[in-house]
């Protein structure tokens, strides 16, 4: 089957964002600009099936580099691997245990247009999740017919209805949880603002685990350049990604 | 971004010769005391280096201190320097649990001095502290009469000289060249990883280095176990993967920042702040100037700066050939480092931003006042009993991001002012300078229709209702001051603060009381003035006196008021 990747547009915007940079993620420092994987997130809280996968293309930052100091309480403590927690629980003095209050540098009033594609990954290449689909029925003519209908089409065309809609699965957020984003479908580039006249090295950024070997996800990072507002994200696959 | 930029400065600075930062594997490092030995080992005195008024040591470049921390810790030692406790065997505290850990350190400490004199071989200076544990001398350092100066200071740091020599066992030739051939690439811990700094692949630093900004906090990158920091199954720092090399490079590269006799530097409150410039930058030598808190043998110099600043033509906004600044501010957090502010820029968008401030910050002033304007005058201004501890937190790093970006000034910034001058009932020439700031700046940023530019000196064509409230206030003061000479208390210090926040509650009684003052003058024409005057104010403040005034308006009202007043003492202002 012949198809081809199609590229959708969102333009995001916010209050705060906070892409934490790793070696700043106690006292969170976020990184300048939105990182690929806080971007592929946004594509993928409005839609993603396994059959599917987003891959970031371009970023243009809209709005200037703004930051905000702040002192949040959080939590120090993970939800995962101990069978819950309840958060307000205290230690023996009657503190609580979990909350601690941190400093975090945010950044303030911030506008992306995202750029992704859409792609499609033929049943035969799909990784099993833990969270399959049924199991296919035994009978011989279903086992054929099963994914036949596959189209990349139909799913360019469910996203498109989704994000024009202002459909999502949950709310898309920048970065941090509490960050959450509005978003708007972009169809005609041409009446659109132009990003900023700022031309800089951003340094080396996250651009998303590697979770080739699910036991030991790696991070990827990559030389980020905005060029007159405009980063250009490298391929996956590309020599540029640092994997 | 910070530490980047901080990875560059180190190799920047490592490419000059003259900038004398340490080479990978070394630290300065103070040593407040010295055990000199003989070449065969035997304990010959206990060294003070310590001089001065301040008590300080003297400070080496020592092969670089290793990161240790948790219930291990005590199995890692620094080569041939260290605290009492590795170097003697010696606790710190009482207990039975401090000594069983000396004891265990100076294990440690021994068994890498012996590993080192194998390695070097017999006839080094290092062979004689192997034979002076050997020789069981250590025991006798703890009878030197020196000994109690040293043990005054919790974990006093120690180290190991021959007699009749100049420099320290671990600055010795033989050692620094050990020391060099030991590569930073060789890891003996597993974990490898592309490092978020350089992207190359190499062994990750498990545990950062310190970089103390105080006492108790130390370490800008942290992570600590169990406590939600863990993040796909990677613990500590193997969650931000910075390699050995550039972990070296920027926690050298910020102590250098931090350390004592730093001149990129400057402490505000409890914010520290370090700034530095790519290349050379005349601005780098101003820049703590305008913040610091005036030495006392120079009590001009933040004035001097800042005219050197409007004087500078390098420091005007140019195309091309500006270079890079960056402004780091750090507090403290528990035991961590955090980031209040950062900001990259050029010198001359930077020393742009800077001269804006001051010229926001700048209002009338007497003849007497001094003509301070540092940040540190300005923060003093809005804290109770003038203690810059006093001030909310995180609001010091507000203002000083405010006046190196040039953006808004914060909110908090005016109510804490306002409440102060309600608090003192009393308008000092900082405060007023504050509110003139925050106001002309806001409007400038934020206001779309009209905008609003406070004077540096009276505004007689100023209608705001606080503004004008001020001056009336300021007036009605003066028709007492001179009805009624050598008043003990004034109208301001029984009204300011109610007049300045319910007007309406307040001044029907005082243009009542004003009516007698006015009466006690007896020269006519002054009293003519004065009526003029009121009047002239009261014309343009609308029928209804507003029952309470915003924020804002209190500003203004104070603004008003200081103008006015100092209006009246023409003579005694600097304009």
């Amino acid at each position: 089957m012949e198809y081809f990747n199609k590229t959708f547009c969102l333009e995001v915007k916010g209050d705060f964002a906070c892409f934490t940079r790793p070696e700043m993620k106690v006292e969170r420092v976020s990184y300048d600009v939105i990182t690929p994987s806080a971007a592929r997130a946004v594509f993928e809280s409005i839609f993603w099936k396994p059959a599917v996968r987003w891959r970031i293309r371009k970023i243009d930052v809209l709005r200037p580099v703004k930051w905000i100091s702040v002192r949040r309480n959080e939590l120090g403590v993970v939800m995962s691997n101990n069978g819950g927690i309840y958060i307000d629980d205290t230690d023996n003095q009657g503190g609580l245990k979990h909350r601690q209050q941190r400093a975090s540098l945010l950044l303030r009033d911030v506008a992306y247009r995202l750029y992704a594609d859409l792609e499609f990954i033929p049943p035969s290449d799909r990784t099993k999740g833990c969270n399959s689909l049924a199991a296919p029925s035994e009978e011989a003519w279903e086992k054929e017919m099963l994914r036949k209908d596959e189209n990349p089409g139909k799913y360019y065309a469910m996203f498109e209805r989704r994000a024009r809609k202002g459909q999502c699965f949950n709310q898309p957020y920048l970065g941090c949880r509490e960050f959450s984003c509005e978003f708007r479908y972009v169809e005609d580039l041409s009446k659109e603002p132009e990003p900023i006249d700022e031309t800089r090295d951003l340094g080396f950024m996250l651009y998303d685990l590697d979770f080739k070997n699910p036991q030991n996800p790696s991070p990827a990072f990559f030389r980020a350049q905005m060029n007159s507002g405009i980063i250009d994200v490298p391929d996956w696959e590309s020599e540029e990604v640092k994997k | 971004m910070i530490l980047q930029a901080l990875y560059n400065y180190y190799r920047q600075k490592a490419a000059d010769p003259e900038s004398g930062i340490a080479p990978p594997g070394f630290e300065w490092k103070e040593i407040p005391f010295i055990i000199v030995i003989d070449m065969d080992g035997n304990f010959i005195a206990l060294e003070d280096t310590r001089k001065g008024k301040t008590k300080r040591g003297e400070t080496y470049l020592l092969p670089k201190s290793t990161g240790r921390s948790g219930s291990n810790s005590w199995m890692t030692s620094n080569l041939l320097w260290d605290h009492y406790g590795y170097v003697l065997g010696i606790p710190r505290g009482d207990d039975a649990k401090s000594n069983e850990m000396a004891k265990k350190q100076l294990l440690t400490f021994v068994q890498n001095v012996e590993s080192l004199k194998e390695h070097l071989g017999k006839n080094d200076a290092v062979a004689a502290v192997a034979l002076f544990y050997e020789k069981e001398e250590y025991k006798k350092v703890s009878s030197s009469d020196k000994w109690h100066e040293c043990m005054k200071i919790i974990g006093c740091n120690m180290s190991f000289r021959i007699k009749d020599d100049a420099f320290l066992i671990p600055c010795s030739k033989s050692v620094r060249l050990y020391v060099e051939s030991l590569d930073l690439n060789q890891s003996d811990e597993e974990g490898l990883g592309i490092c978020l700094l350089t992207g190359l692949y190499g062994p990750i630093a498990r545990i950062h280095g310190d970089t103390p900004i105080n006492k108790d906090s130390k370490k800008i990158v942290s992570f600590q176990k169990n406590s939600g920091y863990d993040s796909y199954g990677k613990e500590q720092a193997y969650n931000a993967p910075i390699s050995k090399i550039a972990e070296f490079a920027y926690t050298t590269a910020l102590n250098g920042l931090l350390s004592r006799n730093s001149k990129n530097k400057v402490q505000i409150g409890d914010i520290t702040i370090v700034f530095w410039a790519e290349r050379q930058s005349e601005l780098e030598q101003l820049f703590p100037s305008f913040f610091c808190f005036p030495k006392t043998d120079d009590s001009e110099v933040d004035a001097r700066a800042v005219a050197a600043l409007n004087d500078n033509a390098c420091l005007s906004v140019t195309d091309g050939e500006s270079e890079r600044f960056c402004v780091l501010g750090l507090g403290p957090n528990a035991a961590r480092i955090s980031v209040r502010f950062w900001h990259e820029s050029t010198d001359g968008e930077i020393a742009a931003a800077i001269r804006q401030h001051f010229e926001d910050i700048d209002i009338v002033r007497s003849t007497y006042d001094t003509g301070h304007y540092s940040v540190y005058w300005l923060l003093s201004a809005m804290a109770t009993e003038n203690k810059i501890d006093n001030i909310p937190s995180n609001m010091a790093s507000q203002i000083l991001r405010a006046i190196v970006t040039g953006e808004a000034y914060p909110l908090t910034m005016l109510h804490q002012t306002v409440l102060r001058i309600r608090a003192m009932r009393n308008v000092r020439r900082m405060q007023a300078g504050i509110l003139k700031a925050y106001l002309n700046r806001s409007s400038r940023i934020h206001s779309f229709s009209e905008k609003e530019a406070i004077s540096m000196s009276l505004d007689e064509t100023n209608m705001r209702t606080g503004y004008l409230l001020g001056r009336l206030f300021a007036v009605l003061e003066k028709i007492q001051e001179q009805g009624v000479p050598g008043i003990h208390s004034t109208i301001r210090d029984h009204y300011y603060a109610s007049a300045s926040s319910t007007p309406s509650t307040v001044f029907p009684q005082l243009l009542k009381m004003k009516n007698y003052h006015l009466e006690r003058i007896k020269v006519r024409g002054l009293r003519r003035k004065y009526e003029n005057l009121l009047s002239e104010i009261m014309n343009r403040i609308q029928p209804d006196m507003p029952s309470g005034l915003v924020m804002e308006e209190q500003a203004r009202f104070a603004l008003g008021y200081y103008h006015q007043k100092s209006d009246f003492n023409k003579s005694l202002i600097i304009q």
